[in-house]
């Protein structure tokens, strides 16, 4: 249980929330002209990484908006929420 | 609401808590995230809808609620409001934001079913089994508050100290009665 800080509602618990997966995949511009592996790369394959990761939340049981958040994996911290469509405030 | 049958039709009393169900009252969800549809709301129910996340504004006739940035739930203070008035006050948004691709503009009346728990007691009835942290909700007069109850959604609105109004979804509404009404006989 941890919480987390909803960039449009505040902070509020992690079972308000749902997590939607890696953020910041771009979707191809010419899907029409990639071969199946990559198309299958864009589409499955996640990085699930041992660390600081960027991951899009959506908070379900309060203001429905997605975001994107950064959070460590290997220990849950979350060093930043942020809207969608901006920049990441860490690299 | 042409033949409104109340699922609950209650209303009980427990140690320093009062818990009604207040309807028929009208529902309305509006979403838009244009310009014109602040003044759009402001013309006809006299008043704007609030910008800050996690309040409301309201009048003596109507309450409306912040929900998400770009969407509102307004609802009528006063139960049995004329058929009528509630039917006029729905076309008239319809036709001023929805018609003309302002916003949208949906009747949930029959869609949310409207509490009003009443008491000192009632922040240590809902804290039994919600995550949400009260303690500046409850000094705020109209605070607003979309969270989970006994793993239910709801919409709390702080009417004034001690009295807030909680909507559930009408399907939920039974399960959450019940549960709130055990909840409180422990008290």
């Amino acid at each position: 249980m941890f919480i987390i800080n909803c960039p449009y509602c505040g902070k509020r618990d992690q079972l308000e929330f749902s997590c939607g997966g890696e953020a910041h995949i771009e979707r191809p511009k010419q899907p029409t002209e990639l071969s199946d592996d990559q198309w299958a790369e864009y589409l499955f394959m996640r990085k699930n990484i041992k660390g600081v990761q960027f991951e899009r939340w959506n908070h379900t049981h309060g203001c429905r908006k997605w975001f994107n958040m950064v959070r460590d994996t290997s220990n849950d911290k979350i060093h930043a929420t942020y809207k969608m469509g901006e920049k990441p405030p860490i690299k | 609401m042409l033949n409104f049958n109340s699922p609950i039709q209650n209303e009980k009393k427990y140690n320093e808590i009062k818990i009604t169900e207040v309807e028929p009252t009208i529902k309305i969800n509006l979403r838009s995230n244009k310009r014109e549809f602040s003044t759009k709301i402001g013309k006809i129910l006299s008043i704007l809808p609030p910008t800050e996340a996690n309040t409301s504004s309201g009048n003596e006739n109507y309450s409306l609620l912040w929900l998400s940035p770009d969407e509102w739930l307004v609802y009528s203070k006063n139960k049995n409001q004329n058929f009528k008035d509630q039917i006029e006050l729905e076309k008239k948004l319809f036709n001023e934001i929805s018609k003309i691709n302002q916003g949208a503009v949906t009747n949930v009346s029959d869609h949310w079913v409207l509490f009003n728990l009443k008491g000192n007691k009632i922040y240590d009835l809902l804290t039994k089994s919600c995550p949400f942290d009260f303690n500046e909700f409850k000094k705020k007069k109209g605070s607003v508050s979309q969270t989970i109850v006994n793993h239910i959604d709801v919409i709390i609105h702080n009417n004034e100290n001690n009295d807030l109004n909680l909507f559930v979804r009408r399907s939920f509404s039974e399960d959450l009665w019940l549960w709130i009404n055990d909840s409180a006989s422990f008290l």
